[in-house]
């Protein structure tokens, strides 16, 4: 039989974990498959996902394609879709149908410094590239993390940060100052600013709010990375996931099926429709 | 394969269709054409133009993808999931227009590719379209010739037939139209020595009778690159009442939604449907955060004008406008794309 495309697999969600609450609550949940289906993925991929009754949303797959047991999505409750994600626990169903879009061509950045550069949710599509370097160590040369966040209680994987300093220069940041907090505050472009991530041999990844890439992406440029160099992601509304329902598009590129990633001399060809 | 057919045959060839389902335009109370499943009554083929394509038998406005429902088993809720596929037995539409089924070969794109599309798939390998060349213009927004297309093409057709007074000169040009001939063979006549040059010249004199005109399309299409930002979108937008019209009658356009449906919440019963969507419509492409990467009419008049003149140009080097003139004749506010691409080409960047 013709596999149809839109059919979600059941997945079983077996461990949910609140990373933020309150009004930009999110949520990380890490889902199997039922029925032994499965789909290999790249970093930077997506998926589909169902809450049956409800409707579908596309999500970045958080977890490394080098993990094979489990699918890990971390979501901000913002729509109808994300609101009855977040009412799920351990042990209830979802839809799973993907994995949609192109991913990074980490292949390609053998060799190279990474940089990672994230704010807000924007961790999530960069924590698969993250966990990816780190399980592919002595390919890559240096990484490093630059994350920030609203405030404090709005920094996401706040345990796996912690650790992940033990493997990586992490620079952390706040918009606001706040008592306890020690290090970095002010916007994650200034922030760029200030740590001065070397372009030599570099490829800087961002992503986050759009107003974020913008001032990183000009921020980059002023430290002299080339447009080659910067690589980031683009979100738009999607239905289909797969360039035929014609909402997602930035002129002749559908962002589900030829994007979300894109270097900035690719992206800055296309119209500013995102 | 060309055949003759003599029209006082063509009902007869239509009943000993009996096992497909039949597609044909009629009349309904309001005065409107519309493709309607043939029920044995008169087959109306001095139709000029449907109001709506039959685009909708390929691509039906709704349409079920899965049903799911919760349902108790051993004391804990199970969910089902069940894929719902159309089952669609052999149909005919009668009476597309070329442009039709040329529009339908611009969806065959679409729809095919990296991710066959089963729904559209399982109707389209089952349609076969017999199409009547255009020796009136259907409509007097009828600009077929000027987008590649022409009154009597030939694209997504599977028989093309040619009214010669009293009778049809019939032109097979796939397997499935030889099919249909051979359904009621002895209907069908070898067509005499003579009858080529008149069809070539019924053909040629349909293509006069067009009355509007786009002037070179393909550099227009070369000239949108450039205007992205140009103020032509908002004053062109102005007026637009973002009813979709444009859209949802045009024989090309295929955006959609997908959508759960709930017949019961507890315990929970639905479907997911996919409906059809328009570029039109502010919320298409809003995120749920609010942002919308086109916040205006005038990003969305824009939207279908690129899409069909610039992005499908860029991706299938085709247009996706057939000419049939749907979206001016039918526009209530007189939006006419001919006329706002004519702009294009005389200031364009």
């Amino acid at each position: 039989m013709e596999p149809n495309v839109y059919t979600p697999q059941l997945a079983k969600i077996v461990q949910t974990k609140d990373e933020v609450v309150g009004a930009r609550a999110i949520k990380t949940f890490r889902a199997e498959f039922v029925n032994s289906a499965r789909f290999d993925y790249r970093c930077g991929q997506c998926a589909m996902l169902s809450v049956f009754g409800k409707g579908e949303a596309m999500i970045s797959i958080s977890s490394s394609p080098l993990i094979k047991e489990y699918m890990q999505f971390s979501i901000l409750r913002t729509g109808r879709v994300t609101a009855a994600l977040h009412d799920l626990e351990a042990g209830d169903f979802i839809g799973v149908r993907g994995p949609y879009g192109n991913g990074f061509p980490i292949d390609e950045w053998r060799g190279k410094n990474l940089v990672f550069i994230g704010g807000g949710i924007g961790l999530a599509p960069l924590w698969s590239v993250v966990q990816t370097a780190l399980l592919r160590r002595n390919e890559f040369g240096t990484l490093s993390l630059i994350y920030g966040a609203r405030t404090a209680k709005d920094i996401v994987f706040k345990d796996d940060l912690a650790d992940l300093k033990s493997q990586m220069p992490v620079h952390l940041s706040i918009d606001v100052a706040e008592p306890e907090w020690n290090e970095f505050v002010g916007f994650v472009p200034t922030n760029v600013l200030e740590k001065k991530p070397s372009p030599a041999n570099a490829i800087a990844i961002t992503c986050g709010p759009p107003i974020m890439i913008k001032f990183v992406i000009k921020n980059l440029k002023d430290l002299k990375f080339e447009d080659e160099q910067i690589y980031t992601t683009v979100e738009n509304k999607m239905k289909c996931g797969i360039g035929k329902c014609g909402r997602c598009n930035i002129g002749f590129h559908y962002v589900c099926k030829d994007g979300p990633v894109y270097s900035w001399a690719e992206l800055k060809k296309l119209p500013q429709e995102y | 394969m060309e055949k003759t057919l003599a029209k006082k045959s063509f009902p007869q060839w239509i009943k000993k269709l009996g096992s497909w389902s039949v597609y044909i335009p009629r009349k309904d109370k309001e005065g409107r054409w519309n493709y309607v499943e043939a029920d044995g009554g008169e087959v109306g083929l001095e139709v000029l133009q449907t109001t709506l394509p039959p685009k909708k038998i390929l691509f039906p406005q709704r349409e079920v993808f899965l049903e799911f429902a919760m349902t108790p088993a051993g004391g804990r809720e199970t969910l089902e999931v069940k894929e719902v596929l159309p089952d669609v037995k052999p149909t005919v539409i009668i009476g597309a227009r070329p442009c039709e089924a040329r529009a339908a070969w611009l969806l065959d794109k679409v729809f095919g590719g990296e991710f066959r599309d089963v729904y559209y798939w399982k109707r389209r390998d089952q349609t076969s379209l017999v199409g009547f060349a255009c020796t009136t213009p259907p409509s007097e927004n009828c600009f077929c010739t000027s987008v590649e297309g022409s009154p009597h093409s030939e694209e997504g057709l599977d028989l093309l037939l040619t009214d010669l007074g009293d009778k049809y000169y019939v032109q097979s040009l796939s397997p499935k139209g030889e099919k249909l001939i051979s359904a009621a063979k002895d209907l069908f006549e070898e067509p005499k020595p003579e009858v080529k040059k008149q069809v070539k010249a019924a053909h040629a004199e349909s293509e006069k009778k067009i009355k509007r005109q786009l002037k070179d399309a393909r550099p227009i299409a070369e000239k949108l690159k450039g205007m992205f930002g140009s103020p032509l979108w908002d004053e062109e937008s102005m007026s637009c009442l973002r009813c979709g019209i444009c859209t949802y009658l045009c024989p090309s356009c295929h955006c959609f939604d997908i959508n759960d449906e709930i017949e019961n919440s507890s315990p929970l019963r639905g479907q997911r449907v996919r409906t059809w969507d328009t570029c039109q419509f502010p919320d298409f492409t809003m995120h749920s955060s609010g942002h919308n990467p086109r916040p205006d009419k005038a990003a969305r008049l824009r939207q279908r004008l690129l899409h069909k003149f610039q992005y499908f140009v860029q991706v299938y080097d085709k247009f996706m406008c057939v000419g049939c003139g749907r979206c001016i004749t039918l526009c209530p506010v007189g939006i006419d794309i001919i006329k706002v691409l004519d702009k294009v080409r005389e200031n364009g960047a």
